[in-house]
């Protein structure tokens, strides 16, 4: 790295506010707007980097793909694009295979019998163990990743928020892993950009969740004060895991 | 062969101050960079951010009293060897603890944003860093005074 660009990177580090915990607070401590302001002291190359590493990680970008092969397909060349920074492949490695875990468990729940074909839609190292251990709760990874049998149990009782919940956990758990070998780089800055992510996204669904249940309870009166008792409302939508 | 140890003396005798103007100027620049990012992130407290990024500017000043102190009526082969020591190793020093000074900073100010309360105690490595270049400091006078004249 060379002696400006490390000062350049100091610089725009230290410019950036910190994030605090995950669920800790209500609202971004810096807005977008001014995130993408102080982005601009990337260089070209990492501000590029960067761009394909949300693609592929946040739930904004991964949505303007078709299915689920396609994402795969793009966070493999965004792995093969990071072959100077290996720290930034494990992370986007790990959130993937985070999400295939995600999404064996949601497809288990919805009534599917055997993995199928998982590398049409798994991404990762636990892909074969996840088809072979397809009926435990924990698809075989549980004595090592404890969150997946717990993820299993809160995806069955329904509560899609503490799913939600301990898969952000889980992935800030390895941001933190990571942000801790950097300090003034541009993995710093790249990992800060993904937290600041999902941060922000935490802050809104919140506040949306907190919009739908008030309407559901609006209805819910309403239906009451008609002398009708029954609820039909689902306080949350089913499409919430995406982590 | 006496020529050579004589251009190695006024070699050493200018390496404090050489090389400590680059430890400084590299420290500066490192407490500084970070100094004016936390800047960007700050309401108040500017001063404190730049006068801490200043830190590394004593090492320059050591260099030039270490100089001073090994001034010699003339370099010649009886001190020549002594002033090449004493100033090369005393200027590397100079400039290790300067750059390495900057970067505690740089981490000390960027931490003590997010944590206000720990600005004074982030700032004890630097110290402890401050306190071995004037050990060098020290020492090279006292070395200094045995040159042969």
């Amino acid at each position: 790295m060379s002696m400006s660009r490390r000062h350049q990177y100091i610089t725009l580090v230290s410019s950036l506010p910190h994030l605090g915990k995950l669920f800790s607070r209500k609202e971004v401590p810096i807005s977008e707007f001014r995130l993408r302001q102080r982005l601009t002291m990337l260089e070209a190359d990492h501000a590029r980097l960067l761009k394909e590493m949300i693609e592929v990680t946040a739930w904004a970008g991964v949505a303007r793909y078709r299915n689920d092969l396609d994402i795969i397909h793009r966070a493999r060349d965004v792995v093969a694009d990071l072959v100077d920074y290996p720290d930034l492949q494990h992370l986007v490695g790990a959130r993937m295979e985070t999400r295939t875990l995600i999404a064996a468990l949601r497809r288990r729940r919805d009534g599917q019998e055997v993995a199928g074909d998982i590398s049409s839609w798994g991404y990762g190292r636990w892909c074969a163990r996840i088809a072979e251990n397809w009926s435990d709760p924990a698809f075989g990874v549980g004595h090592f990743m404890p969150w997946v049998g717990e993820a299993h149990r809160l995806m069955r009782a329904g509560d899609h928020i503490a799913v939600e919940r301990l898969a952000l956990t889980e992935v800030f758990r390895q941001l933190d892993h990571y942000g801790n070998l950097h300090e003034f780089d541009f993995e710093a800055v790249a990992i800060y950009a993904l937290r600041w992510i999902i941060v922000e996204r935490w802050s809104r669904y919140d506040e949306q969740n907190a919009r739908e249940r008030l309407q559901s309870l609006l209805d819910a009166a309403l239906r009451g004060a008609r002398g009708s008792g029954s609820q039909e409302h689902d306080l949350l939508s089913n499409d919430n895991e995406t982590a | 062969m006496s020529e050579f140890v004589v251009a190695l003396g006024w070699f050493g005798l200018f390496a404090p101050v050489a090389l400590g103007a680059i430890g400084s100027a590299w420290g500066c620049a490192l407490g500084g960079s970070a100094a004016i990012g936390a800047m960007l992130d700050s309401e108040g407290g500017y001063g404190r951010y730049i006068g801490v990024s200043l830190m590394p500017s004593s090492q320059v000043i050591y260099g030039i009293v270490i100089m001073f102190s090994l001034q010699q009526t003339s370099v010649d082969a009886a001190n020549g060897a002594a002033l090449f020591g004493i100033g090369v190793l005393s200027g590397a020093t100079m400039l290790f603890t300067g750059i390495r000074q900057g970067e505690v900073l740089a981490s000390a100010i960027h931490a003590s944003k997010a944590k206000p309360e720990i600005f004074g105690i982030s700032l004890a490595p630097a110290a402890v860093l401050e306190g071995f270049s004037v050990f060098a400091l020290v020492f090279a006078l006292v070395l200094a005074g045995s040159i042969p004249t």
